[in-house]
């Protein structure tokens, strides 16, 4: 897994690629943990995710909740497609907030 | 015809007892054998022994069975005394009853009670447990995790045992000598104080540790016996009740045998 | 198409010394769900044990996810298993161990993720199973069908690559047993992972199958996509099918010796 971040207009933009997977759901949880104790509005781009496991999906979950409990931003952007079939597995595609794009997210 | 056919049937009989019960025996050196692998491996293995599960385990053998093996050492120890000072007086020799109840209490009655105590109570759950799991394929089912039995189930029980018995033996030592000295200080008119100190100057460390070593070898037979047992059912609920009972007699002949043999290369 | 999940070849195993699986061969595809069936005795329970490596063939190779499950060493096995969920006909729960610790157990013990992360995968896959707020019941809590989600729920909570199943449907009402063929259709695309399933069940094989394979008195009698084995012209395909019973040939001396007790003695 590659996970790259920069930050546009304020709000941090966390780039997933590759396989989110058992050995490194936790270096994800930790970087989504921080930006959410910094209150950081956050934006994770998961177009280029080839596979992320219930472990990653977790770490999203865990971090969605405490970015709702801060009243802070945190949107999935441009999921792609085997990344969306594991979030509706578990129906949390009509749970978490997700955007088509950076742009859009950007914009709205 | 019809009495060779018989004898042949016998000896047929027979061999299957026998070969059974040198498989297992070579099954119970095996277990021992993986338990002390893991135990010292399970770490470099990515599957560590977890305290958590010895201490679950010491809690349920030993904690749990203190007050029952109160009682009993308490009585056993009256009952040594009783008889003791009973036989003595033929010689006019009460006076020397601490002697005979302090050395046969810790050599002997304490590790034996404690021993066939914990076999009825956790060598027989330990069995009962197990062989639920296996017909249940609770076992496969750990298997199939990629947790092996052994470390998971087998080995906190034993160590948990090795650690438990001693310490219950060690608990039924105390209890019965007090009680022991309580009637004989009743009965003969001595101090309490006195007893005590007569048991002090009379009980070797040595005496102690041929209990202790005793009770650690009864551990290992108690788990031993009953892992085999529980390991082997067949049969469904039927044969959980079977293997259970058959481990419960297992265990307790295994120890009063061992206890004897024991005894005798160490005591002569 | 990748090389295939599982890979069988000539597969040929003994109980005793009677033999039950005759020279079985078959593959799993990557992605595929194949449902194995047969009769009870036509040997699939045990072909499914072999395929889990809990048993050792005679003679013959079980490649899982391309490791030759009887030959790699404990440590590889150890990760391959991490790889593989197996969800057991009775459940096979842990009786000891809440809903949830069940299900949480494979990553308790084969991971190194935070406590909070592994209470919300167990989570999940309660809810994926459709078991959302049972996870502090105990399994003798939980009804049959209960206790075979779960069992799924465990299975998937290390997001295996590939999942077998036994007898997911059976002694359900059919209500019930349709929920877990649809459970299974969504976890195999929803993951993407190879599915076995073993099963007597026709109705439900039919509905999730990508393959049939055949089992009939240790054979494969055939393996073939649903549809080819539904117009199968072979009668004892058909004869399983429509649940006709099979006149077996009768051989009158073989059959006077059952009738008047004569075993063969060939027992071990």
């Amino acid at each position: 897994m590659n996970m790259q971040t920069r930050e546009v207009n304020g709000t941090v933009v966390v780039e997933l690629q590759g396989e989110v997977d058992l050995g490194h759901s936790p270096r994800l949880r930790k970087l989504l943990m921080e930006l959410m104790l910094e209150r950081r509005d956050v934006l994770v781009d998961m177009s280029r995710v080839a596979y992320i496991d219930s472990s990653g999906i977790a770490s999203l979950v865990e971090a969605y909740q405490m970015s709702r409990k801060n009243a802070n931003r945190l949107t999935l952007v441009a999921v792609s497609s085997p990344a969306m079939r594991v979030l509706q597995l578990a129906r949390l595609d009509k749970v978490f907030a997700i955007a088509d794009s950076v742009d859009a997210a950007l914009g709205g | 015809m019809r009495a060779v056919a018989r004898i042949v049937d016998a000896l047929d009989r027979l061999g299957r007892y026998v070969s059974r019960g040198v498989s297992e025996f070579g099954f119970a050196a095996a277990l021992v054998g993986e338990s002390l692998f893991w135990l010292v491996m399970g770490r470099a293995r990515r599957q560590p022994v977890r305290l958590s599960a010895i201490f679950a385990q010491a809690m349920d053998i030993g904690i749990a069975a203190v007050p029952i093996i109160t009682m009993l050492a308490a009585t056993i120890g009256m009952m040594l005394a009783i008889q003791g000072i009973y036989t003595l007086r033929t010689f006019g020799a009460e006076s020397r009853v601490t002697l005979g109840i302090a050395l046969s209490t810790v050599r002997e009655f304490s590790p034996l009670i404690t021993g066939i105590l914990v076999a009825g109570r956790s060598g027989s759950a330990l069995a009962a447990r197990l062989g639920t799991m296996r017909i249940n394929q609770e076992i496969d089912s750990l298997t199939v995790m990629g947790i092996s039995p052994v470390r998971f189930l087998v080995v906190p029980a034993l160590v948990a045992m090795v650690v438990m018995l001693p310490l219950l033996t060690l608990w039924a030592d105390l209890v019965a000598l007090v009680a022991a000295g309580l009637y004989v200080s009743a009965e003969l008119q001595t101090s309490l104080a006195a007893y005590v100190d007569e048991v002090i100057t009379l009980l070797k460390l040595n005496d102690l540790l041929h209990g202790l070593a005793k009770s650690c070898i009864f551990a290992v037979l108690v788990t031993v016996v009953g892992v085999i047992n529980g390991a082997s059912v067949t049969g469904g609920a039927e044969g959980v009740g079977r293997m259970t009972t058959r481990s419960v007699v297992h265990a307790i002949s295994a120890i009063v045998i061992t206890d004897m043999v024991f005894a005798f290369m160490v005591t002569r | 198409m990748t090389s295939p999940a599982i890979e069988v070849r000539n597969l040929v195993t003994h109980y005793g010394s009677r033999q039950i699986l005759r020279n079985v061969s078959l593959d799993v595809n990557e992605g595929e769900i194949l449902v194995i069936m047969g009769g009870s005795g036509s040997g699939k329970t045990t072909l499914l044990n072999h395929l889990l490596g809990l048993l050792t063939p005679t003679s013959g190779t079980v490649r899982v996810l391309g490791k030759d499950i009887n030959a790699i060493d404990p440590l590889e096995l150890q990760e391959l298993r991490t790889r593989i969920g197996v969800a057991f006909q009775g459940g096979a729960l842990f009786s000891s161990m809440t809903v949830g610790e069940n299900i949480a157990l494979p990553l308790r013990e084969h991971t190194k993720l935070d406590v909070t992360t592994i209470g919300i995968v167990t989570r999940l896959k309660l809810e994926v199973v459709s078991l959302a707020g049972f996870e502090d019941l105990m399994p003798s809590e939980l009804s049959g069908g209960m206790i075979k989600r779960a069992a799924l729920a465990r299975a998937i909570v290390m997001d295996p690559r590939l999942l077998f199943c036994d007898e997911p449907s059976a002694g359900l009402d059919p209500v019930v047993a349709a929920s877990i063929d649809d459970l299974i259709l969504r976890l195999r695309d929803a993951m993407g992972m190879s599915i076995v399933v073993v099963t007597h069940d026709l109705e439900s094989a039919f509905k999730i199958a990508d393959r049939i394979c055949m089992l009939d008195k240790g054979e494969v009698l055939a393996l073939d996509t649903v549809d080819a084995i539904r117009t199968s012209p072979n009668e004892r395909i058909q004869n399983l099918l429509n649940r006709r019973t099979e006149e077996a040939e009768i051989d009158p001396d073989a059959y006077l010796k059952r009738l008047l007790g004569e075993k063969k003695k060939d027992r071990i």
